[in-house]
């Protein structure tokens, strides 16, 4: 098990929670100073889920099923702390970093 | 439920963050023996080492009652030799403790390093602290795992808009922010948490709660374990004097049979007719379930190489053992391979915080509500205890290292002296803590571990020839990696310490916050 696999799965649940911060009105406010209409947080609702259900699969493929839980477990909460930290000081930077990251972990995860 | 999270939480609040530091340690207890030993750093381990060992024993004992040859593996590049001499066991105490060397895997040359406890003394502290008799230690640990169970769950209860306030954090607002930080730390973490703190009580499951055990037991505990894991007692008197067959084809036939590395030899009554040479070959790293029956295994007849018998180690368990297996597996990392324990190492860091920030956030709501009085006793008491067993604790540990390259290799209970250090310099801390239990306090102990935890890579320089600049400790991942965490260590200290000074003191500055909320209970 290399580092660099564990990207994949790290990276998938920073960008589900961030998705899942985006459908809150005040931090999507905060994050994308606009106010949003209850169809965009809905759709961001959504996104987040379906990225936390591709981290799961990805954990599945990596480890055994109850490792693989319990790891996906803690792998949100290893994303969760830096996106709670950025949200006050650098919201942009969140916002972007979670399309962003996936994409390089996948990149990694292929060569 | 607000009152029990909070008392329940600061009462033990410094048992368990000493708790969390030591264990969080712990799950790289061997990689930190090792540092602890620079004598082994040279070791490395060669496809010989079965024979190099086999010969280290045939010279050193070739009469013993039984042998037992750990070989080197990606945690530890030495072979450890352990034999039981054949005499009667009361010279021993009663207890069945035998001797043991420790062989360069490469060389064959026995190596002796100097005395040190290394991890396990961390490892043991996490559960039996030390000093303190056995079973009370025990006890108390289990206490306040416990109570870290009603404080996780009064936390969740108490923390009304879990869902709400999920990523919230408001920086720069003294109470609010530790608030804030507290609940991240543990919400985010809390299925970590849970599992960590129901699985620690699960290993003490037998003391906890021995009443089934006793019923069904004549003998108690002992009775369980031996039908739980049975034991093979070997034959009872060893037979004619016999050479035994060579290990090295009985070595690769246990590897090709399972498919895995070769981990541990051992023999009944070595070099007589009865010997029974047993070869374990490690498991499938993905097992999680750990079954019983150990690890694979080919019992081999010592005097002619006969195969006796094949054990798979793969037996069926009941369900509610294999879910034992799993939470105690998770618990002690116990299948992890480098990424994984890596990030339990990081869980266990995490839940630290957690801790610390709850501990500060009961001082800070305090502070905030004299606004500008002097604080009470009571409150500087426990700012004290803060100081000392968050820094106190991190400058002991640095010492506790310090000394290891520090103290005379040939010093009489060298390895108690390492743990003195240790709780010395945690003494010396606490007593700087009682007299300084404020700002000043913290300043001056975060300036302490910064500097501490810097110079342990310096001093590894100085003392040892399998530093950060060597290609001793980047070929051996786990030396290379303790000096970086030293260096993280010391940037974190110094980062905190700087926060720290560059900050007002937020007492009495502006008002309280009108509304009492439910969230402010804590």
């Amino acid at each position: 098990m290399t580092v660099i696999a564990v990207t994949l799965p790290l990276s998938l649940a920073y960008a589900g929670l961030t998705a899942l911060a985006l459908a809150m009105k005040r931090h999507h406010e905060a994050a994308l100073g606009a106010k949003p209409p209850a169809t965009r947080l809905r759709a961001f609702r959504v996104a987040g889920w379906v990225l936390m259900a591709l981290m799961v699969a990805s954990c599945l493929r990596l480890w055994p099923t109850g490792l693989a839980l319990s790891m996906a477990l803690g792998l949100v909460t290893l994303a969760g702390l830096p996106l709670v930290f950025l949200l006050p000081y650098r919201p942009r930077l969140m916002v972007r970093l979670a399309p962003i990251l996936p994409v390089l972990a996948l990149i990694a995860t292929a060569v | 439920m607000a009152w029990l999270h909070t008392w329940s939480g600061l009462l033990l609040g410094w048992l368990l963050l000493a708790m969390f530091v030591t264990g969080t340690s712990a799950y790289f207890r061997e990689e930190i023996s090792l540092w602890m030993a620079p004598e082994l750093h040279h070791s490395q381990p060669s496809p010989d080492t079965p024979a190099l060992a086999w010969a280290a024993l045939n010279a050193k004992a070739p009469d013993a009652k039984s042998w037992d040859i750990q070989l080197p593996e990606a945690r530890s590049p030495v072979a450890q030799l352990r034999w039981q001499p054949d005499r009667p066991q009361a010279e021993d105490g009663g207890r069945r403790r035998g001797e043991q060397a420790v062989m360069d895997a490469g060389s064959g040359e026995l190596l002796s390093p100097r005395a040190s406890r290394g991890g396990d003394f961390l490892y043991r502290f996490h559960f039996e602290l030390y000093g303190v008799p056995r079973i009370w230690a025990r006890w108390l640990i289990c206490v306040a795992t416990m109570f870290m169970l009603v404080a996780i769950v009064s936390g969740v209860i108490t923390h009304k808009k879990i869902f709400k306030d999920f990523f919230t954090f408001r920086p720069g607002k003294g109470q609010r922010s530790w608030l804030d930080s507290h609940n991240a730390t543990a919400v985010l973490a809390l299925p970590f948490h849970f599992m960590i703190t129901y699985s620690g009580l699960l290993i003490f499951m037998v003391m906890l709660m021995p009443w089934g055990m006793n019923a069904a037991y004549e003998d108690g505990w002992r009775g369980f374990f031996q039908d739980v894991f049975p034991r093979e007692e070997p034959a009872a008197e060893g037979g004619a004097a016999m050479p035994m067959v060579d290990i090295v084809p009985l070595v690769a036939r246990a590897r090709d049979t399972f498919e895995q590395p070769v981990r541990r030899i051992s023999v009944d009554w070595p070099n007589r007719d009865n010997a029974v040479i047993r070869v374990s070959t490690a498991k499938d790293p993905h097992i999680t379930d750990q079954r019983r029956g150990g690890n694979p295994t080919l019992v081999f007849n010592g005097g002619t190489g006969e195969l006796l018998e094949t054990r798979p180690g793969d037996e069926a368990v009941p369900g509610a053992f294999r879910v034992y297996n799993l939470l105690v597996n998770l618990h002690l990392a116990r299948f992890a391979d480098p990424t994984v324990r890596w990030l339990f190492f990081l869980f266990g860091v995490g839940g630290t915080a957690m801790v610390a920030t709850g501990m500060l956030l009961w001082v800070s709501k305090r502070t905030q509500q004299l606004r500008g009085k002097a604080p009470g006793a009571a409150l500087r008491l426990v700012n004290g205890l803060n100081i000392a067993s968050l820094t106190g604790l991190l400058g002991a540990l640095a010492a506790y290292f310090a000394a290891n390259r520090l103290l005379p290799v040939e010093l009489a209970a060298r390895e108690s002296w390492e743990i003195r250090v240790f709780f010395l310099t945690w003494l010396l801390a606490l007593v700087h803590a009682l007299l300084r239990p404020d700002r000043r306090g913290w300043i001056e102990q975060l300036a302490a571990i910064t500097v501490l935890w810097a110079a342990l890579p310096l001093l590894n320089v100085a003392t040892t020839d399998s530093h950060l600049f060597s290609a001793t400790a980047w070929r051996t991942g786990a030396l290379a990696g303790f000096d970086v965490v030293c260096l993280l260590m010391a940037a974190t200290g110094g980062y905190a310490l700087w926060r720290v000074v560059r900050k007002q003191p937020v007492r009495g500055r502006g008002p309280l916050p009108q509304r009492r909320t439910a969230e402010d209970g804590a």
